[in-house]
């Protein structure tokens, strides 16, 4: 299955489903995606580099904390990503890196406030060819 | 399955057999138009869900403006027994008391529109609005803002935002009493120490607008409006702040809940024993999360009176009320000819309660609650008074708004920017928006009529219209 990821129409707000040949694709994928409708990723630089490591109580929780994690970074920390490598993702934990640099209103190109990461229609499935998430985003 | 039952022309009934484990019924106040819209989404399936949380009294309820939301639809109600019943943090939502404030001004319109558009320039650069701005410079200490958690708008106004008067006229006197900001995480204070005081961006908004007709005139007198005189209409919430809680307790619900035994049918609807530890820390995190909101508005307030003054010499705007619409509340009401405590879950819904009821102010204790109903952007806005027979039925609420009806993406496909801009200038509507893609997102025909949905309210009777309010200007983020 091939990588990358589209957005999804909801009444209030938005979706993502990402896709790719295994899950830390499609989780890499996913946070793409979360990213592209926070800011234009075209105007962010990886300039510093994040550690982050997550523990979740099943697939699907891991997804929602993980783009949850990002939101923080950014939301939180004004930190806002533009790569991101998952080194390791097993059932239940997740290690990744992102590079990325300071919020800068007067050089990223900032789009839209996203206010959480929701359980909402939440899916991680595994196939025989690849794997496809999808998770809703409160506006 | 058995389907949805039409009671009368205003109401629809979702039977226990909907859906397997409901334990409550689930009723719809809509009219034959606007059940269609309802129909159209998840909404009936999400209020049946709800239905089938422990401990809930009366039913589970769905307002005119209902959409599809998460857990819980956007226009629903429910209400759990404070002995035995839950509490659920996506039942209050992410936007922890978004909600709305009226100002009232002492203006004609004609005195306003000849510098409408000098007042918009000044509202624009004193009222922090739009993706990633910043409130107070530098932020405020962690001390600071747990003073701000505990007081809300009493902490705004001891700071210089604002006078002790408005704080009569604020659902709570603008401060939830039972808040701890202990049980509020770093984290949620990092999002939101300097996101206070600022509008944000999506369906919030700061409206100019004035007081286009009014229906009953005892109420309107009683707070204050009268026809075409000026007022303006702040919408916003809590921020990253009461984001990041509901997110926080999400998570610690979900774990709590395999102790308490506690199976749901969405995860998003996730829930505890109010009486539980977990129950308690929420609810004194979401009332420091409301009381984050009910400073947010307040200093909204004082930034859009200095406006004013700067323009017109004279900064006298009076707080005619202001509501939540996320939030759970402990309040007392009949349930089946006896008197109950409960906990009232409204996500995206307004309280609205009759007169001589001791939580309103006493200036309105002859008429009632103020309930007010932001419209669209460029449509109309109401101001409705809470009824005896909201109390009856669902709990003391009313609907909140007009509800969505696109989504955001065919909203934005629909019109350009400035085609929105002009059009909404032919209607004698003033805009200034930090974002074009969020004016689109935002364009009036996206919402259902709010009239519609206001005269729904109005003839099943859980809330009564006193005035209807035209925008001139909007300021969005």
């Amino acid at each position: 299955m091939d990588e990358g990821y589209r957005i999804l129409e909801h009444p209030a707000d938005m979706g993502i489903e990402a896709t790719g040949p295994d899950l830390k694709s499609a989780f890499k994928q996913a946070a793409l995606g979360l990213i592209s409708i926070i800011v234009d990723p075209a105007s962010v630089e990886p300039r510093e580099q994040k550690a982050v490591t997550l523990h979740g109580t099943d697939a699907e929780n891991l997804l929602v904390k993980w783009l949850s994690e990002i939101l923080y970074l950014y939301d939180g920390e004004d930190f806002v990503t533009s790569t991101i490598t998952i080194k390791k993702l097993a059932a239940t934990e997740l290690d990744a890196v992102l590079a990325g640099e300071t919020v800068d209103g007067n050089k990223h190109r900032l789009k839209m406030d996203v206010k959480a990461i929701t359980y909402h229609q939440l899916k991680v499935e595994e196939r025989q060819n690849g794997c496809v998430v999808s998770v809703f985003l409160d506006i | 399955m058995t389907r949805l039952q039409k009671l009368d022309d205003y109401r629809y009934l979702i039977p226990k057999s909907f859906r397997e484990g409901m334990n409550v019924e689930g009723l719809i106040f809509a009219s034959s138009e606007l059940i269609k819209a309802i129909e159209n989404d998840l909404t009936l399936m999400q209020v049946a869900n709800v239905a089938t949380l422990p401990g809930l009294v009366g039913r589970s309820l769905a307002m005119p403006d209902a959409h599809q939301g998460y857990g819980f639809a956007i226009g629903g109600v429910a209400a759990a027994d404070i002995h035995k019943g839950v509490v659920s943090a996506g039942g209050v939502g992410f936007d922890i008391n978004c909600g709305v404030r009226l100002l009232r001004s002492g203006f004609h319109l004609d005195e306003v529109k000849p510098k409408l558009d000098a007042l918009l320039d000044q509202m624009f650069r004193d009222i922090p609005c739009g993706t990633g701005k910043k409130g107070i410079a530098g932020g405020l200490s962690y001390d600071e803002l747990d003073r701000v958690l505990e007081r809300g708008a009493h902490w705004a106004v001891e700071n210089g935002y604002g006078d002790a008067e408005d704080l009569l006229y604020i659902e709570e006197s603008g401060k939830i009493p039972n808040a701890d900001p202990n049980k509020v995480s770093r984290r949620a204070k990092e999002r939101g120490r300097d996101q206070l005081g600022t509008l944000g961006s999506g369906n919030h908004f700061v409206e100019i607008q004035f007081v286009s007709e009014v229906f009953d005139e005892e109420a309107a007198k009683a707070f204050g409006l009268f026809t075409d005189q000026i007022v303006v209409l702040i919408h916003t919430g809590s921020r990253g702040l009461g984001h990041q809680v509901c997110t926080d307790y999400l998570e610690i619900m979900q774990d709590a809940m395999r102790k308490y035994k506690i199976t749901i049918v969405d995860r998003q609807l996730a829930c505890v024993p109010i009486q539980s530890p977990e129950g308690q820390s929420y609810l004194h995190a979401m009332a420091s999360a409301a009381n984050f909101a009910f400073a947010n508005r307040q200093m909204i307030t004082h930034w859009t009176r200095q406006a004013f003054g700067r323009i017109f010499g004279s900064s006298d705007l009076k707080v005619v009320y202001d509501v939540c619409h996320n939030i759970a509340k402990e309040e007392t009401h009949r349930v089946g000819g006896s008197s109950r405590k409960v906990l009232v879950h409204r996500k995206g819904a307004t309280r609205a309660f009759p007169k001589h009821r001791p939580e309103i102010p006493a200036d309105y204790a002859e008429v009632g609650q103020p309930v007010l109903i932001p419209g669209s952007m460029g449509t109309c806005s109401y101001v409705l008074v809470g009824t005896e027979k909201a109390m009856d039925e669902t709990f003391g609420s009313s609907c909140h708004g007009a509800g969505r009806a696109m989504s955001r993406h065919a909203a934005k496909k629909q019109i350009t920017a400035e085609q929105l801009l002009h059009d909404l200038k032919e209607k004698g509507i003033h805009v200034r928006g930090a974002s074009k893609s969020g004016l689109t997102e935002e364009n009036p025909d996206a919402y259902k009529d709010v009239s519609l949905v206001v005269d729904v309210v109005h003839n099943a009777g859980i809330a009564r219209k006193v005035a209807k309010l035209i925008p001139i200007g909007v300021m969005k983020g």
